[in-house]
């Protein structure tokens, strides 16, 4: 389970994000609405540690703040969106590269079996077992999303971070992509997901709670299925369910089976 | 267990360019001399009988310091061009690509001018002047490279660097004419050399390439984790910035200490990693190794090519690896080029 309180970040000038407070509890998927702009990524990238900021993270009762990077790395695993290698290392390789902050010592340590096996487990979860021996520089983007999500599994994290984890993906990837963090989060104790989406479909689809920022505040926590319209239509300025309705209506028009928008 | 053979064979390689380097020459020397003349000095073994004295002081005096230091010096190169691709996710950065050579060498010009003597306490002067302008010069460059371009992204770094180099060695040019005493040794400084080395910088080089090799090869996952950028380095739970800081000293380190001896020598650096990566993959367990295997094999058979090619004159080494290694830098550059323009239209 992952809580935040207080939590005020930036790049130096003004504060991109300003006093956010929520928490996730264990298993729960928590996802990220919000316009261009309104600091979805900068608070990710916070409670990744990759920012410094004010306020409390704490993950499973232990606060992460002023944690070495290593331990931090232990509790939070970051997908970040951008993605792209500059040699050619296998996907093995790269997802074994999760494996980085479970590692002790000073000096360099062979894989150990756990480590081996967290990858194996990881890779199969996210159906890149087969794609082992291949480079990451020769992937689809959509197979390379695969791959870093699961580094960030092989990482064995408390709280998972997802950052435009759909970018590049097609909808049967979406789905799977959606289908495996959820059973992940289903299954160990004291496992918790957030996500950046922007889709919002796709967020429903995800998570069990959103949180709507607004430059940088929260305008909006609660449970998913009880997501406040009006608050939504207002952050992103346009009928967001009027939008998708008219998407709707374009199916039902072509006799297509009606998927299930909001 | 194919790895392994393949550094076996490496180092049988390196191994033979070292035999080969001591062995070409005015004279030819045959291996097994030079085994019985080594055996002589290392355990006192008596010399064959037919073996010219004349032999014995040639080989230990003259070829075997100037092979070890070619050695020497292309390993610690090779190895600060792989740390530094890595760093900066620039398959196009080495020492020599980034001014790093060029401001460690004007480093030494300025000693050679300032009339301090090679010989006694020069020896660990001008490492020490060399390493503090390398250091001086890899900050500098960032530093110019983040204000060209915010991401301090590879084109940037690569122009910064390029700017910085050609700089320093207008001023290198300038010490040059102002003092015509030393005009002859700056010059050779400009695109190195080999010739005249004594044993005193090899007894400098080595403990410090000895001493830095593992010292990278303890962050080989870290160089991993950072060849993915960044940020996913920290979120891997990389020490970011205690370990960029480590790794620019110590490439800085080595840089100096390498060109304070012998001047600066392009395009090994950059070569070698990217021969290693081939033959061994990306994971920089290997390629830290084969790099550094690599390049004092190429420095070797270079410095070879260098005082042979032209008889009873010698070419500047750095026109050999320049001459090799500029094709090379071109087919690096367009092959990113392309890999970059493939991911745009992903």
């Amino acid at each position: 389970m992952l809580k935040i309180e207080h939590l005020t970040c930036g790049y130096g000038g003004a504060p991109v994000v300003r006093d956010v407070s929520f928490s996730v509890p264990q298993g729960g998927r928590l996802c990220i609405l919000g316009p261009n702009g309104s600091g979805k990524t900068t608070l990710l990238r916070a409670i990744a540690g990759l920012l410094s900021c004010t306020g409390t993270v704490a993950a499973d009762g232990q606060t992460l703040n002023g944690l070495p990077p290593r331990r931090r790395a232990r509790a939070v695993a970051l997908m970040s969106q951008f993605a792209a290698a500059g040699f050619d290392y296998t996907v093995y390789e790269t997802v074994m590269l999760g494996r980085y902050a479970h590692r002790e010592g000073a000096f360099w340590t062979p894989d150990s079996a756990a480590d081996r096996r967290a990858v194996r487990e990881s890779m199969q979860r996210t159906d890149t077992w087969a794609l082992r021996e291949r480079y990451v520089t020769e992937l689809s983007g959509g197979q390379l999303q695969r791959v870093m999500l699961a580094r960030a599994f092989a990482q064995a994290p408390q709280v998972l971070l997802l950052d435009e984890p759909a970018n590049h993906l097609d909808l049967r990837c979406q789905a799977e992509l959606t289908a495996s963090v959820r059973a992940w989060a289903a299954e160990a104790p004291g496992r918790c997901a957030v996500a950046v989406l922007h889709d919002v479909n796709l967020a429903l689809d995800l998570a069990d709670s959103v949180l709507l920022l607004q430059n940088g505040a929260v305008r909006w926590h609660g449970p998913a299925a009880a997501l406040d319209m009006a608050a939504l239509d207002e952050v992103y300025g346009m009928d967001v369910r009027g939008y998708m309705r008219k998407a709707l209506g374009r199916w039902q028009k072509g006799e297509h089976d009606v998927p299930q928008p909001l | 267990m194919k790895n392994g053979k393949r550094f076996l064979l490496l180092a049988l390689a390196a191994a033979a360019a070292l035999v080969l380097g001591i062995g070409v020459g005015s004279v030819w020397v045959a291996p097994g001399d030079i085994a019985a003349i080594l055996a002589h000095r290392l355990f006192g073994a008596p010399l064959p009988a037919g073996l010219p004295a004349a032999f014995v002081p040639m080989v230990l005096d003259m070829r075997l310091p100037r092979v070890l230091l070619a050695f020497l010096t292309g390993a610690a190169l090779a190895a600060c061009g792989a740390v530094m691709q890595s760093l900066l996710r620039n398959p196009l950065a080495s020492p020599f690509g980034l001014g790093v050579s060029s401001g460690a060498g004007l480093g030494a010009a300025l000693v050679i001018v300032g009339g301090v003597s090679v010989a006694g306490p020069g020896t660990f002067l001008l490492p020490a002047v060399s390493l503090v302008f390398a250091l001086g010069t890899t900050v500098l460059v960032l530093a110019l490279a983040a204000r060209l371009d915010r991401g301090a992204s590879g084109t940037a770094v690569i122009l910064a660097g390029m700017v910085l180099s050609l700089f320093f060695n207008a001023v290198m040019n300038l010490l040059a004419t102002g003092d015509p005493a030393h005009a002859q040794r700056i010059q050779l400084w400009m695109l190195g050399s080999f010739n005249m080395k004594e044993w005193s910088a090899v007894w400098v080089l080595a403990p410090v390439t000895a001493a830095c090799l593992p010292l990278f090869l303890r962050r080989a996952r870290e160089l991993d984790a950072l060849t993915f950028g960044a940020e996913q380095a920290a979120a891997l739970g990389v020490d970011l910035r205690r370990c960029q800081n480590e790794l620019l000293l110590l490439t800085a380190l080595l840089t100096g200490c390498s060109v304070a001896f012998v001047g600066v020598i392009g395009f090994i650096d950059l070569v070698a990693p990217h021969l290693a990566r081939r033959l061994f993959g990306a994971a920089h367990r290997r390629v830290l190794p084969a790099s550094a295997l690599l390049g004092g094999t190429c420095m070797v058979l270079c410095d070879l090519a260098a005082r042979t090619l032209v008889p009873s004159r010698e070419i500047p080494i750095g026109a050999i690896t320049a001459l090799l290694g500029a094709p090379f830098f071109l087919l690096v550059f367009f092959k990113t080029r392309k890999r970059e323009a493939g991911h745009a239209e992903d």
